[in-house]
């Protein structure tokens, strides 16, 4: 039971729980082996989890740095050292309500302190955790709070383990899964059994989900809305809509969910190859959101470049702080728009211990990232391992590689000088961003895992110029 | 770059009449200065002072302290709103720099035998009011909303209880109760001190034949002093509060039970013990629906309404609140 968990948040981000062995140790097996509690058909469970993550990158070689911004002003990655850490600590609180319905909420507390104000990276954030607005003053949020109800239709019964915002119970393989409130897209969506619980895998945020799958989500990663999930002995589809952000990256939401959202839908197939279990799934996203089309944002520049340069947003605009008299912003062309993806994501488990995984998705890349990262199409892939070939079963290790790629409209834009959310050097030299990603993960005691991490990004902010850059990170991870 | 002249005057006299613009100008800066320099901004506080009970608990403030049998639980949504809990006044004008509070507090609670942990998580949906100044302190209304922020918590209460005489249906249960105050909000949305806070609490409750009753007085430890702010917390405080009511069976057998009766509560700041500027006091009168069974899962359904009977911060002019509550005994 228990759980391997971790909704994560990251530069908006959350990751789903993932079960956790029997034997580990939480409270809830706890109070169960004790005789105080029924965990195979649950009232209630409770859950928790510790995460400290610290990285640190050595000085790299860029060719500039904010060109056109005065220093300090502008979206590039900071050449010299940088340390950076994130601290997470939350409770995952679960109750059932009346037969078939779950009520979950899941308080947290996030301190943090990003490379560059978490600015200078596409898709490949090398912590996962990082949110948006965080700052090193721990904070309380709220990240979850939801109400699901499971009607049973048939087939055979499948038994649901506890764990974090899942009560042990027992349901049938067909089934409707209906699910309202506060939480994260990626909690029920895109979900990779070895590429997805970043607090007991990978760090870097290319592995969370797909780089390039915008999903709409305020400046923690959660958002409000509601879905559907229909499961059909091996096939599952799911349909949902959800609140996006009032402004680009920002933490509050509009809840006018006819006039501006995010809508997903997701089918899933589970398969077994030589006994081996594993899925695909494909995924694809519509966003209606007041924001930036990059044409357009040349366009207005082009047209008047003394009014409609990045100097001149004046206040009242969001504009990520550019100075530079000479670029485009996407301040002016900021009215309803849509952006649209796909994608596909694998795993395959390949013996007991070790599995694969693929991700790859393509958006239209016309407009500025609204929630998630700069990436406009990306792909990872990779592998993890369990470590019962010597003899440390709850150890992890991993290898992967996350690719990113922009827009040529994107890049027109980056190379006149503009911004978006996160990303742009004054101009580019346009490259795909990669990194890989290599980590171990020894459990050092019951529910503590202490994790090293490397990684090496090329073309950070898909430029040329600038990188390679080396980060270097250790984690502490706790359940209970 | 543009110059500026004064036109309409013969040169000769212009330095003149610039010096004296410029002499005017002076002494209306010097002036607004000097009185600006008197206004302080009044940086707000944890304006409310309805602290629900704990999840179980059965009243909206105050405690049953019948907790008993294995491990059980209790999950509470309380949602409740108040008007005007913070008005300012010299006497003469008067406005609510808080008018308008909507908040959801969701709580859980864990139980075993006579002993109970609890956290409570409250979500302000609405803290709004109108800004203004009285005398020498200005106040900043407050502007939250949960577009604005969706996630908020305030200040975070967690809380432990243990009964110490009597069994979970007695007439007289007395029991002790503390509670640590995580800080989180911000000052200015009058929905934290921004600084920890504690309370430690003697609670008592019974049941004698049809008749509930329960109480507390307690030590509100809160660090925050800013006396010379009129209508502002000053410093440590003396909780007090009691309620009493029948229980009616609803059910032939006797399984659903309707508790109806009011509860008082209040603070004083121990800095001027029940004086007229530093005291809350408010009464509410409730009813609630709820599952007698002393085993097993049961709901509770609770409605109030009421408000402030000495005006001071937290004692809105009225106040309904709403709550329900899923509880958990296991075994006797």
């Amino acid at each position: 039971m228990a759980f391997l968990l971790a909704p994560a948040s990251v530069r908006a981000e959350v990751s789903e729980p993932a079960p956790r062995p029997d034997e580990q140790f939480d409270f809830m097996n706890l109070i169960t082996h004790h005789g105080l509690h029924d965990i195979k058909d649950e009232t209630w469970n409770a859950y928790g989890q510790f995460t400290y993550i610290t990285s640190f990158h050595p000085q790299f070689s860029a060719a500039y740095t904010n060109l056109g911004n005065p220093p300090g002003v502008g979206n590039s990655l900071v050449p010299n050292s940088e340390q950076s850490w994130t601290g997470t600590f939350t409770l995952f609180l679960g109750a059932r309500l009346w037969p078939g319905a779950q009520a979950f909420y899941v308080p947290e507390i996030i301190a943090e302190h990003a490379f560059s104000n978490l600015h200078g990276l596409g898709g490949a954030i090398q912590n996962f955790e990082l949110q948006k607005q965080g700052s090193s003053e721990p904070l309380f949020y709220r990240s979850r709070a939801y109400i699901q109800q499971t009607i049973d239709f048939g087939g055979a019964r499948v038994v649901q383990d506890s764990n974090p915002m899942q009560l042990g119970t027992a349901v049938d393989a067909r089934r409707v899964v209906l699910r309202a409130g506060n939480f994260s897209v990626i909690d029920f969506f895109d979900k990779n059994t070895f590429s997805g619980d970043l607090r007991q895998q990978f760090f870097n945020m290319a592995f969370l989900t797909y780089a390039a799958y915008d999903f709409v989500a305020d400046a923690r990663g959660y958002s409000v809305g509601g879905m559907a999930e229909v499961y059909y002995d091996d096939w599952a589809f799911r349909i949902g809509r959800f609140a996006p952000p009032q402004v680009p990256n920002g933490l509050a939401l509009t809840l006018e969910l006819g006039k501006f959202y995010g809508d997903q839908i997701e089918i899933e197939h589970d398969h077994r190859i030589f006994g081996r279990a594993g899925a695909v799934r494909v995924l694809a996203f519509h966003n209606r959101e007041k924001m930036g089309r990059f044409r357009d944002a040349i366009a207005a520049f082009q047209a008047d470049p003394t009014m409609n340069n990045a100097a001149n947003c004046g206040s009242s605009r969001v504009n990520y702080g550019s100075q530079n008299a000479n670029a485009p912003d996407l301040c002016f062309v900021r009215w309803p728009n849509d952006k649209v993806g796909i994608g596909v994501n694998i795993e395959q488990r390949i013996t007991d211990d070790i599995g694969v995984f693929f991700r790859g998705m393509y958006a239209d890349g016309q407009t500025e990232v609204y929630a998630f990262t700069s990436t406009d199409r990306s792909i990872s892939l990779g592998a993890s391992a369990h470590g019962s070939a010597w003899r440390r079963p709850s150890d992890v290790a991993g290898i992967g590689a996350g690719l990113g790629w922009i827009s040529q409209a994107h890049a027109d834009y980056l190379r006149m000088g503009g911004i978006d959310g996160f990303i742009g050097d004054g101009t580019i030299r346009q490259a795909m961003e990669s990194v890989v990603d290599a980590f171990y993960s020894v459990n050092v005691a019951n529910a503590v895992w202490l994790s090293v991490d490397y990684q090496h990004i090329t073309n950070p902010a898909f430029n040329a110029d600038r990188g390679p850059v080396d980060v270097f990170g250790a984690r502490v991870h706790a359940e209970f | 770059m543009r110059s500026f002249s004064v036109e309409g005057f013969p040169a000769a006299s212009r330095p003149s009449r610039v010096a004296l613009a410029f002499t005017a100008a002076l002494a209306v800066t010097i002036a607004r200065s000097s009185s600006a320099g008197a206004q302080q901004q009044a940086q707000g506080f944890a304006v409310e002072r309805f602290y629900p009970s704990a999840p179980g608990g059965g009243w909206f403030v105050m405690d049953t302290l019948d907790m008993h049998g294995q491990v059980g639980g209790a999950v509470a949504l309380t949602l409740g709103y108040a008007y005007k809990p913070l008005v300012i006044t010299d006497g003469v004008q008067h406005f609510g720099v808080v008018t308008d509070e909507a908040f959801a507090d969701l709580a859980v609670a864990l139980t075993y035998e006579r002993f109970r942990v609890y956290a409570n998580f409250s979500h302000p949906m609405v803290i709004s009011g109108t800004g203004g100044s009285i005398g020498a302190y200005t106040y900043k209304a407050p502007s939250v909303d949960a577009g604005r922020n969706p996630d908020l918590i305030t200040d975070v209460r967690i809380g432990y209880d243990a009964r110490l005489i009597g069994v979970h249906d007695s007439p007289f249960r007395l029991g002790m109760g503390a509670q640590l105050l995580i800080p989180n909000g911000d000052r200015s949305d009058y929905d934290t001190d921004g600084a920890f806070r504690a309370m430690v609490r003697v609670l008592f409750a019974g049941d004698v034949g049809m008749f509930t009753y329960a109480g507390q007085l307690g030590w509100h430890i809160r660090s925050l002093d800013d006396s010379p702010t009129p209508g502002s917390p000053q410093g440590s405080e003396l909780l007090f509060g009691a309620a009493a009511g029948p229980r009616f069976p609803v059910t032939c057998s006797g399984s659903t039970a309707l508790v109806v009766g009011p509860e008082v509560y209040g603070e004083t700041a121990f800095q001027s013990f029940f004086g007229a500027t530093t005291t809350g006091l408010e009464a509410l009168l409730s009813g609630r629906l709820e599952g007698t069974a002393s085993n097993g899962s049961q709901l509770r359904i609770k409605l109030g309404g009421g408000g402030g009977i000495s005006a001071h911060f937290g004692a809105p002019e009225w106040r309904f609140v709403a709550g329900i509550e899923v509880f958990d005994h296991q075994g006797p």
